[in-house]
């Protein structure tokens, strides 16, 4: 007889529960139930287009920023729909990329050091860890240091973080002078060298042009990837935690990653091929519905009608790194593929981030007003980011710039909604044939759970 | 040692988020002063459930309380293992020396407690301007003290800390009319912001994008009626909004996000329905007419055009 077990999730993002369903000790079946539900989209609905600049970014306080972005997108697209040419100043485009740079970084460290190395804690005891406890570790107020630190990047431009609305359909509001750029500057340089001393081992540059875990290991002094990569090993987690093999990015940074769908090939994204589906939710077409089978608050998404992940992993796989191209080879889409994803991000995100800071003209525009009044713009409009747990979708239709609809597909409703009748979500199918209740949870946590954002 | 439990209800975290972000004393440093029992995403060993049935049997005392996100008791819309937030504030209500309401949302209600389908979202004490949250108006924890709501989407993490470092030494904290610390909340937005002397002479902004201009009259700015020092305390110690160049929202205020049109300033006939706090319609306008003929010109050019 298989055995039930529920357990309530902590150290994620809000909260999860996870109903596991256990047959000759290993998980047979696995239920994420996103228990929390806001109601964002309901909120909007009636309200000026522009205040959901405001609303949104308050969907999730760790990537608050990124809906920010996908709001501006969503309505600087509702005026190319209703055919008005909304001119984006380069320097606006460059300033969005560097704060939502500097917010996945701030996410990835949090995520590495608060929340993934702890599970280690509770699967050995050996003085070498000492370093990751929570709060008293020398690395774990490290990473407090530097995710602070990053942004700061932000606050210049934006004026804070978390949960700023700087960013506005034309542009960004600011107007930085040389000195904020050189100060921004500053701050990812430190943030360099943390990652280059502690995370790598190595430099940043040297790292990202490895191209294989042999050559990592051999070229990197020690470090706390290394540490990882030896900890999954031990435990086995190199090889568990598998799901669909399918990877799914919707949105390009230049430097950093490439849009795109890979399933056994790459190829282009089509939002029209995007849909939710409801029969396991609580949120369903028609209102709210709590019948038994229904488990979450999220729903399930589907691209073409098969789930997909979305992550920093899908990023890798959609630019074709050979790093993971390699590492995929012969882990396939593993716990540890998966995390190690997230930590190689923050080497690449910050090589972009001083690119970008570098483009940056003061003396040329960060705003230009859109051609018209919001007042008088109709139709539908997408924005389309990239977030630090994968990708990011906002819809909204407007009549005469108030909000009839709003839609919103969150990274972690791909990643961590519940099943449909053909499929389980890409976390629950990972976590099947996991061996112990510890390594249940981990493998969900390497998809960076954050429940807030899964139901919004 | 003290000790501080966190509990979460209906919110997304930028509370905590923020609170990372402190700086002098950073977070690890409050929390080598008062021993953490739980927060949900610091805890790796503790689970609530045990903990709250400790505290019952009396075996762990907690001295502060901190409640992120607003409250509800129904269960279909928030849940906590097999609590509502509802259900655990009642069982530690009795058993905390203060009971902190860190952020808009535990304070006011904020945008959850906007949600058409569940009217039973409020904040710890207050609903948006009524004191018709969770627990009754007059209610007060042992100290004597009631709610102390430090509201904020999110709360500057230097007004959490130096509230708890305050109350931790012993010192007094006077609240004002919203329960918020006065010493802190007395001071506006407008205080500190370097566009003020753009306000004086009346120099506004009309769009975005620009160093220069006060964004007040065209722009939505609440700085001048908001509760907050954000420009004495500055965000991430670097910057604010309004420094930045967006107008404040006035999200430290118990009717926040209640105001529709963030970033208008609303009108009658060419003067703001709302002027700067202790001054009159009549007042704002006379200073305004004035400063118009005074121009300043140091502030009709570009700043980098200026002697
Ligand atoms: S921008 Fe806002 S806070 Fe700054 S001076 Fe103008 S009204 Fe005051
Ligand atoms: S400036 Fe206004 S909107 Fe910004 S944090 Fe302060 S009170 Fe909130």
């Amino acid at each position: 007889m298989p055995k039930v077990r529920k357990v309530v999730l902590n150290r994620v993002e809000g909260e999860i529960q996870l109903k596991l369903v256990w047959e000759k000790g290993k998980v047979k079946d696995a239920f994420i139930i996103a228990p929390n539900f806001r109601g964002f989209e309901f909120i909007l609905e009636g309200k000026p287009a522009l205040d959901a600049l405001v609303i949104n970014p308050r969907i999730c306080g760790i990537c608050g920023h990124a809906h920010l972005i996908a709001t501006t997108k969503a309505i600087e697209n509702l005026y190319e729909n209703a055919g008005l040419k909304i001119d984006i100043p380069q320097n606006a485009r460059l300033i969005r990329d560097i704060t939502l740079g500097a917010e996945i970084i701030q996410n990835h460290l949090r995520w590495f050091y608060m929340f993934v190395m702890p599970d280690f804690l509770k699967l050995e005891k050996s003085k070498k860890l000492k370093d990751f406890e929570p709060i008293k570790g020398y690395k774990w107020q490290k990473a407090v240091d530097f995710s602070s630190r990053i942004v700061k990047v932000i606050a210049i431009f934006g004026g804070q973080w978390p949960h700023t609305s700087y960013s506005v359909p034309g542009g960004v509001v600011c107007d930085p002078t040389t000195f904020d750029l050189t100060e921004a500057k500053s701050i990812v340089d430190s943030v360099v060298g943390f990652a280059q001393q502690e995370i790598f081992g190595m430099d940043i540059e040297d790292y990202l042009s490895v191209s294989s875990e042999e050559e990592y290991l051999k070229k990197s002094k020690n470090s706390d990837l290394k540490k990882f990569i030896f900890m999954c090993k031990k435990h086995q987690l190199d090889h568990a935690g598998k799901s669909y093999h399918r990877f799914l990015t919707v949105c390009d940074m230049e430097y950093a990653f490439s849009k795109g769908i890979t399933k056994k090939k790459r190829r282009n994204f089509y939002v029209e091929k995007v849909r939710e589906i409801d029969s396991y939710s609580y949120l369903t077409e028609n209102g709210f519905s709590f019948d038994k089978n229904r488990y979450s608050w999220a729903k399930a998404v589907r691209y073409d009608g098969l789930p997909y992940e979305t992550s920093p992993l899908s990023r890798r796989i959609n630019s074709r790194e050979k790093l993971f191209i390699n590492l995929l080879k012969h882990y396939r889409d593993s716990y540890m593929v998966r995390m190690w994803a997230r930590i190689d991000e923050i080497a690449r995100l910050l090589y972009a981030m001083k690119m970008w800071i570098e483009s940056i003209k003061p003396s040329e525009p960060f705003y230009i007003p859109p051609p018209a009044d919001i007042k008088e713009i109709s139709g539908k409009g997408v924005g389309l980011c990239e977030a630090a747990r994968g990708s990011l979708i906002h819809q909204l239709t407007a009549e005469k710039g108030i909000i009839k609809k709003y839609n919103i597909i969150t990274p972690s409703t791909w990643n961590l909604g519940p099943r449909c009748e053909k499929y389980l979500s890409p976390a629950e199918k990972a976590i099947k044939g996991a061996d112990s209740q510890i390594k249940a949870e981990m493998i969900l946590r390497s998809f960076d759970v954050c429940s807030v954002c899964t139901t919004h | 040692m003290k000790t501080l439990l966190w509990i979460q209800g209906l919110s997304c975290n930028g509370n905590t988020q923020s609170l990372l972000n402190a700086e002098n004393p950073f977070f690890y440093e409050i929390f080598q002063k008062i021993k953490l029992i739980y927060h949900p995403s610091f805890s790796y060993r503790e689970n609530l459930q045990t903990i709250i049935k400790k505290v019952k049997e009396e075996k762990i005392k907690i001295n502060f309380l901190v409640v992120e996100g607003a409250v509800t008791s129904d269960k279909r819309f928030h849940k906590i293992g097999d609590y509502s937030v509802a259900q655990i504030l009642e069982i530690l209500k009795d058993r905390a020396d203060y009971i902190i309401a860190a952020g808009n949302c535990a304070s006011f209600g904020n945008i959850p407690a906007t949600f058409p389908h569940n009217t039973d979202v409020k904040g710890v004490q207050y609903k948006f301007v009524q004191k018709e949250g969770f627990f009754p108006p007059d209610f007060k924890t042992r100290s004597g003290y009631p709610v102390i709501n430090i509201p904020g989407c999110p709360m500057h993490p230097a007004w959490f800390t130096q509230t708890i470092t305050a109350l931790l030494e012993g010192k007094k904290v006077i609240l004002d009319q919203f329960n918020r610390p006065k010493e802190l909340f007395m001071y506006l937005p407008h205080d500190g912001c370097t566009r003020n002397e753009y306000f004086e002479w009346k120099v506004e902004s009309e769009e975005f994008g620009h160093k220069e201009g006060c964004l007040f009259y065209n722009l939505g700015c609440r700085g001048p009626m908001t509760h907050a020092p954000c420009n004495k305390i500055l965000w991430n110690r670097i910057s604010s909004k309004t420094r930045a160049g967006m107008p404040c929202i006035g999200c430290t205020e118990f009717n926040f996000p209640l105001r529709e049109n963030f970033f208008e300033t609303k009108k009658n006939m060419g003067i703001p329905e709302e002027v700067p706090l202790g001054v009159s319609k009549r007042a704002y306008i006379t200073i305004t007419g004035v400063a118009k003929t005074l121009k300043n010109k140091r502030l009709m050019v570009k700043l980098e055009e200026t002697d």
